[in-house]
């Protein structure tokens, strides 16, 4: 079989969810023997990055052919990411009106996916999140192959609520036209089916794997042993992933763990609003604001810190916590969330109770049995099977042979 | 045909409530009461009243033929009184039938036997008192919590007068011997060990309700043959009470299975026993327990309360307290922390098979073994600075009552 993917690879700062759940998909589809050609959009001025950035040098190549697009299109794109984008000129130039041209850049993908359509042959196309499917449709209109619509996280997720109507028009658009819609949790089903109102029989769940295959993936020695407890942030500083309850959190903890120190990694519209709430808390010399991190930075992090927490508002998934878990640091998530589904080794907690995540992150902090605890059998879950690059592409396979 | 020896578990801990970090130092109490009162309450209505009326009219309906043993922890008994007396009433009304004998077990069904040899005999001193004052009797046979059994224990249990322990009759303890026989135990010799035939009991606890089971629906008739079959002297049935109405609900048909199980019993000409009848049988052999034992999971060690390093951590800081408490004297921080040693506490941290969501979880009202530790671990801090913050005083006399926290 021979998928022609509309996807991601990892965007220049910032290791999101959605590169690598794509490009985890795309591993374990090689690995079976699928030939995948991958079309993604890379910035002009990002040229100079030789080849396709998997997750790994030692990938499987074999049946991958990868096709860059230049295009300034980034995965989390609301259209007001957008306009900041564009503004700190590494958008597309003139960007004038509120979110004109980010659709704009859509449709021009989507022309440049209807000519590799043509020209290249594929069995059934694959998209990832609003962005790729108009691409998807208008592939399938040259090809008049099967169209699979992944989705990730939605314009509901992103904004908290409804967000920009045109993009959540596109979202439905996009997933009505497609023959099949597969979710990355039960949680996102449901949103979809209610808010998207997608009829729920065209919609599988896969919870998609983490790649833990690679060289990188020995735990360091314990790391609360040495120097001041770390608890950390990761992910995007905006509304979505709730920064603003974490720096709510890093105060109650501080004033039971004296030492403790707190890193938020990444950027966002939220950042200047959580820098400020962290020195009205008096909080400025504990809490460090690492900007995007990328790489073998990002497993650094979260090597270095004794507990990483997650306290996202929306979370279809919630890659963080699998890739924490990895490095053996427990993580708490949020109850409603993708994750939550599959996880049994990793904290729970109702994202805007920072009292219960407080208290979680102090305990996790003081008792070094409940850290060895969690870390060992957190880690051992992450290798399962069940949470395995293989088992999501094989769900996957099922769904694109059913349509085949 | 041999005897059947039937005994029921009946106990209920103190479970904890939502204690956060926070909460240290604040007055706020351990124990979720209305959470307490509430099971309590729906297990006295499903389970307790209803079951022992049932016995209650089996044991009179078969002239006393029909016979059995229970034990009732303390922490069961204290609450029944405070918050279900009109359970602790039909539990007095059944004792007084003549038919149930009575064990002995510690007052807080705790994990002492393996924490602390002279806890472990004040609260079993405190169990007996409660016993007397409730149903005015003694008991001559012991239990140790979840059956947990082990070589240095027996010489205790021995000194405290019991003839007999109830134990698991797990294979590696057995070594290919039957359970269906009355033994010795190899560190007290004068000690009975009545081990448990944890398959005919298992049939009944846990496979009762399981439709997948090939001997599904087990009648009285079909289990009464499996009994009938053992040329041996006795079969010993050891269950929770639980497991009639709230295990397996009433709809599964567990309290027609009680039902009909005399007249089974009877028509195959099986006698019931209570355990101390089996006192004066001959023992069949020596029965050695190098480790401890118990009827937990498959594992039937002690791996359910401190198999992992939470539990052990917990348990350890638990009896590190202990010594100081009683050192100290006061009768409510005593009351709190024998209240934290009930070893279900321990059970709610087990991690074994948590990701297949076991039994573990079933029964905890923690969210995971994890918010089971933590919420512990607040408790036992803030009960440790209580200790601190009070002046020492003259240890209290042996078996002081329990009171109300």
């Amino acid at each position: 079989m021979r998928v022609l993917m509309f996807g991601w690879e990892f965007p220049p700062f910032q290791a999101g969810g959605l590169a690598t759940a794509t490009l985890g998909l795309v591993k374990g589809l090689l690995a079976r023997g699928i030939e995948v050609t991958l079309v993604v959009p890379f910035a002009a001025g990002e040229a100079d990055v030789p080849g396709l950035r998997l997750v790994s040098t030692a990938e499987p190549r074999t049946g991958l052919r990868s096709i860059r697009v230049a295009s300034p299109l980034q995965p989390y794109a609301g259209a007001a990411e957008y306009l900041v984008l564009s503004e700190r000129g590494q958008g597309p130039s003139g960007g004038s009106i509120y979110g004109a041209n980010l659709f704009d850049e859509v449709a021009r993908y989507a022309e440049v996916a209807a000519r590799i359509a043509a020209a290249e042959p594929h069995d059934l196309i694959d998209t990832h999140d609003w962005i790729t499917f108009e691409a998807g449709t208008r592939a399938r209109a040259v090809s008049g192959k099967p169209l699979i619509a992944h989705i990730h996280a939605t314009e509901y997720d992103r904004c908290g609520g409804p967000g920009n109507p045109e993009i959540h028009r596109r979202e439905r658009a996009g997933m009505l036209a497609a023959d099949r819609v597969i979710s990355n949790s039960a949680m996102l089903r449901r949103q979809v089916m209610n808010q998207y109102e997608i009829p729920g029989d065209k919609i599988d769940v896969v919870h998609f794997g983490i790649d833990t295959g690679r060289e990188s993936d020995q735990p360091d020695a314990l790391p609360m042993a040495a120097g001041r407890p770390t608890v950390l942030f990761l992910g995007r500083v905006t509304r979505q992933k709730g920064p603003e309850y974490f720096i709510e959190v890093a105060r109650r903890v501080a004033d039971h763990v004296p030492p403790a120190q707190f890193v938020v990694a990444g950027t966002g519209d939220l950042l200047p609003r959580v820098i400020e709430r962290a020195v009205e808390l008096d909080l400025a010399d504990r809490v460090h604001f690492a900007g995007p991190v990328q790489g073998p930075d990002v497993d650094r992090l979260y090597r270095a810190a004794d507990v990483c927490v997650m306290p996202s508002v929306s979370e279809p998934l919630g890659l963080v916590a699998l890739e924490s878990l990895r490095s053996g640091t427990p993580c708490i998530i949020p109850k409603e969330s993708g994750v939550a589904e599959v996880l049994r080794h990793a904290f729970r907690v109702d994202y805007w109770d920072i009292e219960e995540t407080a208290n979680k992150v102090v305990a996790l902090l003081i008792h070094r049995e409940l850290w060895e605890e969690l870390s060992e059998l957190g880690l051992k879950e992450v290798r399962a099977p069940r949470l395995g690059l293989d088992r999501a592409a094989g769900k996957t396979t099922a769904v694109y042979q059913a349509v085949v | 045909m041999p005897d059947l020896c039937l005994y029921y578990q009946v106990h209920q801990p103190y479970r904890l409530g939502r204690y956060r970090v926070f909460d240290i130092g604040t007055g706020a109490g351990y124990f979720d009461e209305d959470a307490n009162r509430a099971i309590l309450r729906r297990v006295a209505d499903k389970c307790y009243l209803p079951a022992n009326r049932l016995l209650r009219e089996m044991i009179e309906h078969s002239d006393g033929r029909f016979r059995l043993a229970l034990s009732l922890s303390g922490t069961l008994m204290d609450q029944l009184e405070a918050d279900a007396p009109d359970a602790l009433e039909s539990f007095q009304g059944l004792i007084s039938s003549g038919g149930v004998e009575l064990l002995g077990e510690t007052f807080y069904h705790s994990l002492a036997a393996l924490g602390d040899a002279e806890e472990f005999q004040r609260q079993v001193e405190l169990h007996r008192r409660a016993i007397e004052r409730h149903f005015g009797v003694r008991a001559e046979v012991f239990r140790n919590t979840e059956l947990i059994h082990h070589d240095a224990i027996a010489p205790a249990v021995a000194g405290m007068g019991f003839k007999g322990v109830m134990v698991e009759g797990a294979d590696r303890v057995l070594g290919g011997r039957s359970p269906n026989h009355v033994y010795r135990s190899a560190s007290a010799p004068d000690l009975r060990l009545i081990p448990r035939n944890y398959r005919l009991s298992d049939d009944v606890g846990f496979r009762f309700s399981d439709r997948r089971w090939s001997h599904w629906p087990l009648t009285a008739d079909r289990w009464t043959d499996w009994i009938a079959r053992s040329a041996e002297p006795s079969v010993h049935v050891f269950l929770d009470y639980e497991t009639f109405g709230e295990h397996h609900w009433a709809e599964t048909g567990i309290f027609a299975f009680l039902r009909e199980l005399p007249e089974a019993l009877d028509r195959r000409g099986i006698a019931c026993v209570h355990p101390s009848a089996l006192m004066s049988r001959e023992p069949a052999d020596l029965l050695s327990f190098p480790t401890p034992t118990s009827w937990a999971d498959v594992e039937r060690d002690t791996s359910a309360w401190l198999g992992n390093r939470m539990q052990r951590a917990a348990h350890e800081r638990l009896y590190r307290l202990g010594r100081r408490i009683r050192a100290q004297g006061d009768p409510i921080l005593l009351e709190s922390w024998r209240r934290l040693g009930t070893s279900d506490h321990c059970y709610y941290m087990s991690t074994k098979r948590f990701a297949d969501g076991e039994v573990h979880k079933y029964f905890s009202p923690h969210e995971s073994p994890y918010d089971a530790f933590v919420t512990y671990m607040n408790a036992l801090t803030d009960l440790e600075r209580r200790c601190d913050a009070l002046p020492p005083r003259a240890p209290a006399p042996m078996g002081e009552m329990a009171v109300a926290v």
